[in-house]
């Protein structure tokens, strides 16, 4: 076979697929496989799920009630740390799992020879976040119903609270995501990261109250400060004062929630993109697709 | 050169220096010390965040009434009863796990197979590995329980309670090394997933009386926690540093006994499935399989 022949062969126009839905499915379809041939690790997930809502029973029959109706969150700490540790595990989705989905294409290689194929690479890397969100979803699930329908915590769940639970929970995706693109760009560029982005979901989901009420900052003005500047905290705040208060959209705080959560993802979402774009140009630019 | 030459060159006794289990283990603690040592900001961010723990549960303890830990025969502080609990499970989670983690790792690099193929044994091979496991979740522990000196934990330390909680810290090392083999076992042979560890993990926080005293368990659930030794390990510790409880409190006693029966029992049996899976795995030519 000559030069030319070879050529020609590689030239042979084969049908591809241009739509965007259709790689994205693809790529989330190739996440769930890699998932569900996990079955023993998907197992013992939902079980944990049961357990940790247990847990925080038995730990909420320890709260004294006065103390917590006190901080302005109703009487029972089930229902109080069931919303925190119900949308929690998306703080960490959001926050870790794209930066990690990389690294694990990089450390397999595979990363490399996806980029060269015609797939659009912002798709791909939405299609990373599949896995991480549907664990997440299925925990979110399996906690409100143990909590709720298995131990009684008393969440509001009428169709205007879910409405505002789900415009707070969206806004909250949104703008968790767009710092985990952050987070993505930068560990792609210097490979090494894992960690930080570790501990920013670990003082981020501390500084948010997810086992506390925040008004016990109080007597520390820095740390209450410094947990302002998460958008979990603002979301979490106004999930709370949805499912456990009954609180409307015509509830102040519920708005102010909504407003900050939307300024935060105006701001970061852009930043999110570029950072991501700019990580992943370079890497191209100096041949380190592969390299960890 | 005919097959019966090759076999005689293999099978050639190459007399070898002799180095003592104890010289190979340090090795082994060395060599992962130096790796350890590698990765700085990996360690300094793993103490930050186990000290976000802490910090949680110094909040937490705020809107905690103590009477169920008085009805327990503890002392009426709960950030003292949650930072120790949550110390020691952190503590041997992380020790256990490790051991899982480090064959995968060794299996994942290709060096499991070179390793166990040169002249150490099984048992020194798992002694290694967990030994520095250990000693790091020591430093983790130590982190946790300064963090909470300094949150404001107060402990009872008499020279009878610091021997009781030095003899049952060495227990419940010993304990969970046990544990540690038997996931590493599982490790060998399935590769991935290890259900071991798993369990261990969220049974104990659930029925060890990590974060609340057993007394709240329904009596129903209470047997399970009798399973594992950390539920004895936490009791006896809390009396100790909490109570300033020493070998002369029937307690204390009782704690250190069923540990002692715990490793006498459960450490042959692990050692024996581990052989078996290590056995097994040499057979199939498995071993650095991942």
């Amino acid at each position: 076979m000559n030069r030319l022949e070879v050529l020609k062969l590689f030239m042979v126009e084969e049908k591809r697929t241009k739509s965007s839905l259709r790689q994205l499915s693809a790529v989330v379809w190739s996440q769930l496989k890699m998932m569900l041939a996990y079955k023993s690790w998907l197992i013992m997930d939902l079980l944990s799920t049961f357990a940790s809502v247990v847990m925080y029973y038995f730990v909420g029959m320890q709260v004294d009630p006065t103390r917590l109706s006190q901080s302005g969150w109703g009487t029972s700490y089930l229902a109080f740390s069931l919303v925190g540790v119900a949308t929690s595990n998306y703080l960490w989705a959001c926050l870790t799992r794209l930066s990690h989905s990389i690294q694990h294409e990089i450390r397999g290689g595979t990363l490399e020879t996806i980029a060269v194929t015609p797939i659009n690479m912002f798709i791909f890397f939405i299609g990373l976040t599949a896995r991480g969100y549907l664990v997440s979803l299925i925990y979110l699930v399996g906690v409100f119903t143990v909590g709720v329908y298995g131990l009684g915590a008393k969440l509001s769940f009428t169709p205007q609270s879910l409405f505002l639970f789900i415009t707070l929970f969206v806004l909250m995706l949104v703008s968790n995501q767009a710092l985990g693109l952050v987070a993505a760009g930068i560990i792609m560029v210097y490979k090494r990261g894992d960690p930080l982005v570790f501990i920013l979901a670990a003082v981020n989901e501390f500084l948010a109250g997810v086992l506390y009420p925040l008004e016990l900052l109080k007597r520390f003005p820095a740390v209450q400060l410094l947990s302002m500047l998460f958008p979990y905290t603002y979301a979490l705040d106004g999930m709370r004062r949805v499912l456990i208060l009954g609180a409307s959209i015509l509830d102040l705080k519920v708005l102010t929630d909504i407003v900050v959560l939307g300024v935060f993802s105006i701001m970061l979402v852009p930043l999110g993109l570029k950072t991501l774009a700019w990580g992943y140009n370079r890497i191209r630019r100096e041949g380190t697709t592969s390299s960890y | 050169m005919r097959v019966e030459d090759i076999v005689k060159y293999m099978a050639e006794n190459i007399p070898r220096g002799r180095v003592g289990a104890v010289e190979k283990a340090v090795a082994f603690i060395i060599r992962d010390f130096k790796i350890w040592w590698t990765y700085k900001l990996w360690i300094t961010l793993d103490v930050l965040s186990s000290l976000t723990f802490v910090a949680t549960y110094y909040f937490v303890s705020m809107i905690v009434t103590p009477q169920a830990l008085i009805d327990a025969g503890y002392a009426a502080d709960y950030l003292t009863f949650s930072v120790i609990g949550i110390s020691l499970q952190h503590y041997v989670f992380a020790s256990v796990s490790s051991l899982s983690d480090a064959i995968r790792e060794e299996q994942w690099n290709g060096t499991m197979e070179t390793l166990l193929s040169s002249n150490t044994s099984f048992r020194v091979f798992l002694l290694g590995e967990s030994a520095f496991r250990f000693i790091i979740g020591s430093y983790f522990l130590l982190a946790s329980l300064g963090m909470g000196v300094l949150l404001g934990i107060r402990l009872l330390l008499t020279p009878g309670s610091i021997t009781a909680a030095l003899v049952l810290t060495i227990l419940l090392v010993a304990s969970h090394m046990v544990i540690g083999v038997l996931g590493a076992a599982m490790i060998l042979k399935l590769k991935q997933g290890d259900p071991i560890v798993w369990a261990f993990s969220w049974l104990t926080q659930l029925f060890s009386g990590v974060l609340y005293p057993l007394g709240l368990l329904p009596d129903w659930l209470k047997w399970v926690g009798n399973a594992f030794p950390l539920t004895y390990s936490l009791d006896g510790l809390r009396r100790c540093l909490m109570n300033g409880e020493g070998f002369d409190s029937p307690m204390i006693m009782e704690n250190t006994l069923k540990l002692v029966l715990f490793i006498v029992v459960v450490l042959p049996f692990s050692l024996w499935f581990f052989k078996k899976a290590y056995d097994s795995t040499r057979r199939e030519g498995a071993l650095g399989q991942y």
